[in-house]
C-alpha cells in the first residue's frame, strides 16, 4: 500500500471539496430534510460513484460525457428542489386549519 | 435529530362534526404523515436518497474533484489507492456537510431554514449554470 499516495489523494480531494457545491448541497438538503441519514448516504454514494467512474474511465471521461448537458440537467434538478422548498406544494396548505 | 412539526396534520373524522365520538375513540386518530410512513416506511426515505443521489451525482460528474482524481490515477500506477483516498475524503466532506446542516437545523426555525436551504440550492444551480456558460 502506497500510504504517501493515499494521504496525498485524501488531502487533495478533501481540500478541493470543502465548501464546494456538493457539500453545500449536503448542508442544504440535510437541514431541510427529515432523514439526514439518507441525505448522507445519497451524497456519499453519488460522490463515490462519480470518482469511481473517474478512475475507471480515466482520461476518456472528458470526451465521453457531454459535461455541459449533464451540468445543465443537474442545475435544473437543484432549481426544482429549491422551488419545492421555497414554495411548498398545495398539499401542505390543504392540511393546515382554515 | 429534531422532528419538524411544521404542520400537525391531524385529520379529523368528518363524521365527528355531527356525531361526536367518545373521547377514547377520538384519541386513536393518527396524524396523516405518521400513518403514511407506517404503511409505506421505505418510499419517503428512498425518495430522499434518490433525489440527493441524482442531483449530486450529476453536479459532480466532470467537476474538478473528478478531474483531480483521474489526473492522479493516470499519473500514478495505483489508481485504486487514489480512489480509496478520494473516496474517504468525499465521504468525510459529505458527513461534515450533513452534520453542519443538522447543526443549523437545531438552532434556526423551520421556516427560515427552508428559505435558506432553498436559496442555497438556487446558488448551487447558478454555479452550475456558470460552469455551463463559461466552459
Amino acid at each position: 500500500m502506497d500510504w504517501h499516495l493515499l494521504g496525498l489523494s485524501f488531502i487533495t480531494v478533501f481540500l478541493s471539496e470543502l465548501g464546494d457545491k456538493s457539500q453545500l448541497a449536503a448542508i442544504a438538503l440535510s437541514g431541510s430534510s427529515r432523514s439526514p441519514r439518507m441525505v448522507f448516504l445519497g451524497t456519499s454514494a453519488a460522490l463515490l460513484l462519480a470518482s469511481f467512474l473517474g478512475v475507471l474511465i480515466g482520461h476518456e471521461t472528458a470526451q465521453f460525457l457531454p459535461t455541459r448537458v449533464v451540468k445543465l440537467v443537474a442545475a435544473i434538478g437543484f432549481v426544482i428542489l429549491a422551488v419545492r422548498l421555497l414554495w411548498p406544494r398545495t398539499e401542505s396548505s390543504e392540511i393546515e386549519p382554515s | 435529530m429534531p422532528v419538524q412539526l411544521t404542520s400537525s396534520p391531524v385529520k379529523l373524522n368528518p363524521l365527528s362534526l355531527e356525531d361526536p365520538l367518545p373521547p377514547s375513540q377520538e384519541s386513536t386518530f393518527i396524524p396523516a404523515e405518521a400513518f403514511e410512513q407506517a404503511t409505506n416506511p421505505l418510499s419517503p426515505l428512498l425518495k430522499v436518497f434518490g433525489t440527493t443521489f441524482l442531483t449530486v451525482f450529476l453536479a459532480e460528474l466532470g467537476d474538478k474533484t473528478q478531474l483531480t482524481t483521474l489526473l492522479m490515477s493516470a499519473e500514478s500506477n495505483a489508481p485504486w489507492v487514489v480512489f480509496l483516498g478520494a473516496g474517504a475524503a468525499l465521504v468525510t466532506t459529505s458527513f461534515l456537510g450533513v452534520w453542519v446542516g443538522q447543526w443549523i437545523a437545531s438552532r434556526v426555525s423551520p421556516k427560515t431554514l427552508e428559505t435558506g436551504a432553498g436559496m442555497m440550492l438556487l446558488v448551487i444551480a447558478a454555479l452550475l449554470l456558470w460552469d455551463v456558460v463559461g466552459g
